[in-house]
């Protein structure tokens, strides 16, 4: 499989074979050596803000719950229970002292301890040894800044490690203010005939797109200029973002202009006012490159490999993989805690309207990414190449930020060093074999001065 | 004041509303998108909120800034999403899917308002996509319609949509 898999890829040139967007057997590897490898969001922790609470998701095809415990901190366990493998929990989210399996009723308590079982000493004449039978725990959780994130594998780097200079980044939101962040609302769930690579590629680097795909929904709301894009794509300008990769497999777009983040807010007059109000407060936490330029501007967040959030724009996103063609796609949308309530439900109101279910950006990407994997699995086009060639080779250090930078929003660069993480995955055996790489990283100090 | 059971509307306006539905889903149906902004008040409410799966004994706090929505429009925002749709840019739209709703389950209630009902009704909406697949989408839809000279206009809509999941890749449909 691997002289395969170094085949199916090659960052040089930005090529890709399509087989990696609809193999069935493809798709059981990354269900091993990516989703069961690498460090996958969670939960928010105010989405699960006291004990008892819990939250329901995937890790790959894996369906898991999260619990906050009595004291305050959070576990993981595979939502299955461990007699005959029921699903235990079938509620999206709530509060609960305990989780009761529907087949036979053994039920577990929110620390995963199995906490009762009926007909124990009639039927199992007290033999059976609960404590082998607790709810499978995930091996690794840990939080960022309010992110927490589950690992199956027992020697991947730490949490921290692995985001590396990613941080430099994710801290824009989680760290601006000090009151911290939130997620907001319900989930936006919605079902996607896409392979679960081609959205994480869209939003990775693809700025391409924009003026184009979403040139309907860009003329109809779009409040400012947004840097360097116009509708229809009929012109750009390189100057005002970055395409920042060569961070373990995280990646970010961003414009520099400190306010483009909210280009796609019909009113945007609030926002703009506070983030004024607390200019000054981000770049005494934050040093001048990211307080002035970077928080709120339009800007990508992905981790690798499969979230994605955009402050400024303020959604948060996870694709749960359904197979090679399938996804579901969970959204929800991104507040600071600082932000005064009216802002806050202005955030939330202005998510759904761009990037909900009935989102009138979102709405334009669905069929182009189905429409990619669909091309992908025919007989013939199953053995063909997808390239993203744009502006090979022309990247490098920019003052003030890590990473290995292409300029502009309108590039490809991003993509390829998602596909290169994608395979340097694929051909590991085991962690040890993949590489770390924090390209151009600054010092601490160099971060506070930049 | 006590609250008296109200008498239930004639039945020239329970016809006349009920018509007004099948005729606001038939200009849907052909995209006469004009045709039916003309059927809304000036002061529409036309909402969908988001909603997730719950234990029915759940003990759990509604979130403070409620749950999201996934339609929260008045006239003006019902406005810039048919400008959207009318861009000649949304390419999901073009060539055009097949869509059919149908208006069910209609109840005509009367209000405290001489000139408003309330009504229920249940639409389900076929989607033949471009992408080859079918859909069916089906919602509960509670409406206020006001007549106003010889017209009745929405005034407002709360619509609940029956999929936890959206099982499609766009809403660029009006329920
Ligand atoms: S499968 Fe859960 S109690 Fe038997
Ligand atoms: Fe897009």
């Amino acid at each position: 499989m691997n002289d395969n898999i170094a085949d199916l890829v090659d960052s040089r040139t930005g090529r890709q074979s399509r087989s990696i967007y609809a193999s069935e057997d493809i798709y059981r590897q990354e269900l091993e050596r990516i989703f069961g490898r690498c460090w996958l969001f969670l939960v928010h922790t105010s989405q699960i803000p006291k004990p008892g609470d819990y939250f329901r998701t995937f890790m790959g095809e894996d369906d898991v719950i999260v619990i906050r415990q009595k004291d305050g901190s959070i576990k993981a366990f595979l939502n299955s229970c461990t007699h005959r493998g029921n699903r235990i929990c079938r509620a999206d989210r709530g509060n609960a002292r305990a989780f009761t399996c529907n087949y036979h009723g053994w039920s577990f308590s929110p620390d995963g301890a199995l906490a009762g079982v009926p007909l124990e000493s009639e039927a199992y004449f007290g033999e059976l040894d609960r404590t082998k039978f607790g709810l499978i725990p995930v091996t690794k959780v840990a939080e960022y800044k309010g992110l927490v994130f589950g690992c199956w594998d027992a020697n991947s780097p730490s949490l921290d490690d692995y985001l590396g200079d990613a941080k430099f980044f994710l801290d824009v939101w989680l760290d601006a203010m000090p009151g911290g962040s939130a997620l907001l609302g319900e989930t936006q769930k919605m079902v996607l005939g896409t392979n679960w690579k081609l959205p994480v590629e869209n939003v990775c680097g693809d700025g391409y797109h924009l003026g184009w795909a979403h040139a309907g929904a860009m003329a109809a709301v779009q409040s400012m200029d947004l840097t360097g894009l116009s509708v229809g794509n009929s012109g750009v300008d390189l100057d005002g973002g970055l395409s920042v990769a060569g961070m373990n497999g995280h990646m970010v777009l961003s414009a520099l202009d400190g306010v483009s983040g909210y280009a796609f807010y019909p009113d945007p007059k609030p926002i703009l006012e506070y983030l004024e109000a607390n200019r000054q407060t981000v770049i005494d936490r934050l040093g001048e490159v990211r307080g002035r330029q970077v928080w709120g501007a339009q800007v990508n967040i992905t981790i690798f490999p499969n979230l994605q959030l955009l402050p400024g724009l303020n959604w948060f996103r996870v694709y749960h993989p359904k197979g090679p063609t399938q996804i579901e796609q969970w959204t929800w949308a991104m507040a600071e805690n600082d932000m005064p309530e009216a802002v806050k439900a202005q955030i939330l109101e202005n998510q759904c309207l761009t990037f909900g279910l009935a989102g009138l950006f979102d709405n334009d990407d669905g069929d182009n990414l189905t429409a990619c994997t669909e091309q992908s699995r025919g007989w013939r086009t199953a053995q063909m190449d997808v390239y993203t060639n744009m502006a090979l080779g022309r990247s490098g250090k920019r003052e003030g930020f890590p990473g290995d930078i292409a300029s502009g929003l309108v590039s490809e660069h991003n993509q390829r060093y998602f596909y290169r993480r994608w395979q340097e995955h694929m051909m590991a055996e085991t962690w040890a074999e993949v590489p770390t790489y924090n390209i151009n990283s600054l010092t601490d100090e160099e971060a506070e001065h930049a | 004041m006590l609250d008296r059971p109200l008498a239930p509307p004639p039945v020239e306006v329970i016809v006349a509303v009920t018509q007004a539905l099948h005729r606001e889903a038939r200009l849907l149906d052909n995209e006469d998108l004009d045709g039916w902004l003309a059927m809304l008040g000036k002061d529409v409410s036309y909402r969908l909120e988001l909603k997730s799966r719950r234990f029915r004994a759940d003990r759990s706090p509604p979130f403070p800034l409620g749950p999201g929505v996934i339609f929260n429009e008045d006239l003006g925002r019902l406005k810039m999403r048919v400008d959207r749709l009318k861009s000649g840019f949304v390419w999901a739209e073009d060539p055009p899917n097949y869509i059919r709703r149908a208006v069910s389950n209609v109840e005509v209630l009367a209000t405290r308002a001489d000139n408003e009902v309330r009504v229920h009704s249940v639409l389900g909406m076929h989607r033949n996509r471009i992408d080859g697949t079918t859909r069916l989408l089906t919602a509960g839809r509670t409406d206020l319609w006001r007549s106003e000279g010889s017209a009745w206009l929405l005034a407002a809509r709360e619509i609940v949509l029956d999929h936890s999941v959206l099982p499609d890749s766009n809403l660029n449909a009006f329920f």
